[in-house]
Formats: C-alpha cells, structure tokens, sequence
C-alpha cells in the first residue's frame, strides 16, 4: 500500500496479529487520502476499547475521551467548528452499550458525524465478555451459560429511526469498506458504518471465516432511498448483507439548524464578539 | 471449621460475598476488576437462588442493584474508579432512599481515563459521599486477602444494619495478589430476618412507597436529620483501625490498604535500626478512626501519612489530631507503588531531621 499523508510512520500498534482492526486501520487512511481531506481539517474522536485505540494511529487531530462517549464529544465539536470533518469512532461494546443512548440520539439529531463502529461482537479490551453484538448462545467466563439476550441490530435500529446514512462493511474486504467509508464521509448529516470485524483472541465463533461464509453484499439492484426495503433487508435471517441500506439525502443536518450559522458557517471560535448587539440584549434582560 | 484456601483478592471479594447471602449481582467490564465479575458470573450461575446480569453501563448496574435490594436481596456490584464516577448517582439514591447494597471499587490511576495500576485516587470520593447531596457512605479498606474476605461478610452486615450502601475500597494488587484465606461458614439466606421495607407485595397490608424525591422541604430536613442521627451511630459504633508497634513509638506512620503494607514492611526495616516508629491503619476510612489517632498523639509528635495519591486521607488524620503533632506527608500518585525502603528512607530523614533519636 503506498504511503498516504495520515500515516503515523514507524509506530508501536498495540492490536493482535491478524486483529481485523488493522484493515479498518488502512481502509480508512486510504479513504481519507482518496477524499482528498486535509489532516489538519479533521478531527476522529473516539472512546475506550482496542477500537477506540484507532485514532492514535492516524496522522490528525485526535480527541480520546470516556468510555460511550465519542458521540457527544463530536457533536460538541461540529457544532462549534462545522469546518471540521468529524468522524466518532468505537466498538460495538463503546457505541451501542455504554453510548447505546447517544447512538440514538445522534440519529435523531441528525449532526454532520460521520460513526464508524468495529463490531466484533466482544468486548476485546477488558478480554473477553459478550459485547451488545453477540450472538445467542455465545459463551465466556462472564456469560458461562452462553448470551441469552438478543444481539442489538444497529442496522435496523438506524434505519428504524430514519438515520440519514446506514452502511455495513467487513474488515476482511478492504476496498469496499473503504468505498463505504468514502460514501459515508462525503454524506452530509449522521452517517453509521457498522464494520465486521475478526477478534482473533476472544471471538472463537465470529472468525474471519465464519464472517466470509456469512455476509453477502447488496445487489445492485437495492435501491437505498427505499427505507421499507432497507428495513427488511437489515431485519433477514441467515447470512449479513453488506453495503449501503439507506440514504435519507432530505434530512436537515443539527449545523444547518442551529441559528448561528443561519447567515455564516464560519466556525464559533473565529468570530468576533459584537459588543453592540450583546449590550443590547443585556439591557433587554435588565428590570425597571 | 472451613480451611485455607489460596485464592486471588478479587476472587476472594466474591466467594466471601457468596457466603455472605449475596444473591445478586450487577457488572459491567472494566480492568482491573474483571476477575471479580467473572467470580460472580460463575458463583451465581451455581446457585439456584442467585441472579447475575452484565448490564449494558454502569448506571444500569448500579440501578440494578437499587431495584434488587429494594426487592430484598443482598445485593453487590462492582468497578474500577472511572466507573465507580458512573456508579455515583446510583450510590446517591441508596443513600436517600436508606436501602443496602455494597459497591467494591477496585481503585486505578486517575483522574479521568488514568490507567489501571493499583492506586489510592478515590479516597475523597469515596469517603466524602462522591454522589450528590447531604450523605455519607461506610468505606472499608482491607489491606490482606483474609481481610478481604472478613470485611466482605462486615460490608453486607452492616449496609443491611444501617441501611446505607457500603464501599470496599481496593486496588488492582489488592486484587490480583494470592493469600491463604480462610473463609466464614456461609449463611443460610432463609435465616435472615425479614425486612419491613422491601417491596414484596401490598397483599393485606398498606402499600410501601420508596422514594428519594421531597418536594416538601420539612420532609426533606426529616430525613437529612434522620441520615444524620444514623451517621452519629455509625460514627460511634464501627470505626475500625490496626495499631502495629505503637505503644513505645514516638513517630507514627498512617496508612490504609495496599500502602499499609508497603508501610508495615518500612516500619519493620526502620524498628531494626532502632527507630521507635510505629504504624496506625485505619480499616474503616469512614467513618474515620479519629480516637487512637487522638490517643496517640498524646505522647507522639511526628506523624507521617503515606498513601498512593498526592495527599487526601491526610486532610482526616489532621482533623483527629485537631493541631497537635506535625503531620508529614509521603505519596506517589498515578499507579506507582513504593517500595518499604523508600518509605524507610523517607521515615529516617523525619526521624533525624526532627532529633527523635534523642527522645
């Protein structure tokens, strides 16, 4: 692979051998080059686990913050600076246990976020427990009878809620999860790619393998502004469809909602305090 | 007689809370903690009466746990400080709403994210309520594995006594390291004697309301005097400490947990070249053991607290010795831990510096 600008050199990376991290890792600096995005213009926050360790490994602006809280954190910062691209990144143990709620709220708050999670369906830091994503029956030291919850279906949760952009990639096919993190950067509004992922020392089950054998991409045919579609596609039994489910371009973005960039997009920080206009509002709030 | 077992400190929180009458449980992973999850996991799922959940976050778990021993149980979670932060309105509301529940904080460096090497970072939190409002929570520190296993079963009998929920304040070493312990009989939780407070059924009798919310400011105050009036009993009744070489000493080095044994190994060092040191161990952190404290300084002047963190259990052993003796203070922060040479080092320039060799 040729070297692109956020690359972080000659670095210690502390994930397995053959973690599917590192496709993730390489699908998305190569994305970023191929967008043509400017290092010091994004921003990748993310939380705690072995995916939230991703941001260290990418030459940019990096914010690691609490356990489920990327979200927030990079809805703070597109509110504040819209310049930005802003992409949280996690796990599935990070984004839909711990951040379940922000994960719901971000969809309907609809910011310009981009929200790649790992999904390896185990919660690989801490070595080993069921994660929100395991299946049935998926047994660990914690869960010593096998999980008897149902495993989250972030897909059809996203496109329930009418999620502006909802895609699902698998580590194994680097080029196309890199396309998919393509389309979903350059969407404008909150974008959810959900990326299988291989644990090679906590998910015996889940292996490169078995993700091969049971994922399939969308036919050309599947049309992604077609949300019943979409929903029903996320909802099948048997092997994991991959690819873009649903788009919703009509959606208003949180940016364009909020007042102060009605007129202009220029970024809080740059901006000049009109010290008329906030004597007059002062005076306005004062009694007698 | 049950016989010693070898067994690592987490482990030995969990079989200790078994055998207590524990028969629920609430977690969520965090390191360095997880072996006592992974303890409980398997212990409940052994038992035919006991309940284990993985909740989706702290809050969940500690929420759990409020709905668990609001429904009778002897109930338990546990975390490791970032998610004990989590934990803290939880533990705000068993405090209000006097219901019992024990919480084990296997304490890390911090503060934020920190790291997972054993610290002593939570001491205020811990002791000073953590959570919102006008309350207090019993905090333990056991400082051996068979302590661990002691305070346990004194954890779950006193947040039932009391009804306030209790804290279990160790660190990672405290839970990785293996002693010999030998464990209490269990209890058989049939024995118990009812609560009159839980919620199990109105059948025949008026419906029991628990609530933390009093609009009502008397109402309020009522029950801010009631926590109060509690929090004196308690203040007299349990404070706990160890006091290891005192009676002829004329300097005393203070310190809880995994620092009191790094201490105890100093003291030890310091005794064989002739100090007169001793050392006071405070076991219960609140309420704190403010009367040996008080004794000693009657015949000692030079006082040395050592914890792992820059310096917070120091701020209670000045309140005990209410101005007498000079209190001197040794930490390492950020998941360090001394060795006893260091503290001895650091013992023996006090002791020379302040002439009590001439004692």
């Amino acid at each position: 692979m040729k070297r692109v600008p956020f690359d972080m050199g000659d670095i210690d990376i502390a994930w397995c051998p053959g973690c599917g991290n590192f496709k993730i890792l390489d699908a998305l600096k190569q994305a970023l080059t191929e967008l043509d995005l400017d290092p010091e213009k994004l921003v990748i926050v993310s939380g705690i686990g072995q995916a939230a360790k991703m941001p260290h490994y990418v030459r940019t602006n990096v914010f690691n913050g609490l356990h489920g809280r990327a979200i927030p954190a990079a809805t703070g910062i597109k509110t504040a600076n819209p310049e930005l691209t802003v992409i949280a990144e996690g796990g599935d143990g990070d984004m839909y246990g711990e951040g379940g709620n922000h994960f719901l709220h971000a969809i309907r708050r609809n910011s310009d976020i981009t929200n790649i999670v790992h999904n390896n369906m185990v919660y690989a830091l801490t070595k080993g427990q069921a994660s929100p994503t395991s299946t049935i029956g998926f047994t660990t030291p914690v869960q010593v009878g096998g999980v008897t919850e149902e495993p989250f279906n972030a897909i059809a949760v996203a496109i329930a809620q009418d999620a502006s952009f909802v895609a699902r990639a698998f580590s194994g096919d680097e080029d196309q999860t890199k396309d998919i993190i393509k389309e979903a950067i350059a969407h404008r509004g909150y974008a959810l790619v959900d990326i299988l992922q291989n644990c090679v020392s906590f998910n015996k089950v889940n292996t490169y393998q078995w993700f091969k054998e049971n994922t399939y991409y969308l036919e050309d045919s599947h049309d992604p502004l077609n949300r019943i579609e979409a929903f029903k596609r996320a909802t099948e039994e048997g092997k994991l469809p991959l690819g873009i489910f649903y788009r919703n371009p009509d959606k208003p973005c949180f940016e364009d909602t909020v007042p102060a960039y009605h007129t202009s997009r220029t970024p809080l920080f740059k901006r000049k305090v009109d010290v008329r206009k906030l004597q007059v509002l002062i005076d306005s709030k004062r009694s007698g | 007689m049950s016989k010693k077992v070898l067994m690592r400190g987490s482990q030995a929180i969990g079989e200790a809370a078994v055998r207590a009458g524990c028969r629920f449980y609430a977690g969520y992973p965090i390191t360095p903690q997880n072996e006592l999850t992974e303890y409980m996991a398997e212990a409940m799922d052994g038992l035919n009466d006991g309940t284990f959940i993985q909740a989706e976050s702290e809050l969940a778990a500690i929420n759990m746990v409020i709905g668990a021993s609001m429904a009778g149980a002897r109930a338990m979670t546990s975390s490791s400080s970032p998610g004990i932060s989590l934990k803290q309105e939880g533990i705000s509301f068993l405090a209000a709403q006097e219901l019992p529940a024990v919480i084990v904080n296997t304490m890390r460096g911090g503060p934020g994210l920190g790291n997972i090497a054993p610290s002593q970072s939570d001491y205020f939190q811990a002791t000073r309520g953590g959570g919102h409002g006008d309350y207090r929570t019993i905090v333990l520190a056991p400082a051996s594995g068979q302590e661990l296993a002691d305070l346990t079963r004194t954890a779950f009998e006193y947040a039932d006594k009391y009804r306030s929920p209790v804290l279990i304040l160790g660190d990672g070493m405290m839970g990785q390291m293996m002693e010999p312990i030998v464990f209490p009989e269990p209890i058989d939780v049939r024995t118990f004697s009812p609560k009159s407070w839980i919620l199990d059924g109105a059948k025949g009798r008026p419906s029991r309301i628990i609530l933390s919310l009093l609009l009502n400011p008397p109402e309020q105050e009522d029950l801010n005097w009631r926590l109060a009036r509690k929090y004196e009993i308690i203040t007299r009744e349990i404070p706990m400490s160890e006091s290891y070489m005192t009676s002829d000493a004329n300097m005393i080095v203070i310190a809880y947990g995994t620092a009191a044994r790094i201490a105890k190994g100093a003291v030890k060092r310091v005794r064989e070249l002739g100090l007169k040191v001793g050392l006071l161990r405070p076991i219960t952190l609140w309420p704190f053991p403010n009367r040996p404290l008080k004794e000693l300084s009657r015949h000692v002047r030079e006082f040395l607290v050592f914890e792992m963190n820059m310096g917070q259990m120091i701020d209670d052993v000045k309140l005990a010795l209410e101005g007498r003796g000079n209190v001197h203070f040794y930490g390492r922060p950020g998941g360090i831990i001394s060795t006893p040479d260091e503290i001895a080092k650091t013992i023996n320039s006090i002791y020379h510096r302040q002439h009590l060799e001439e004692d």
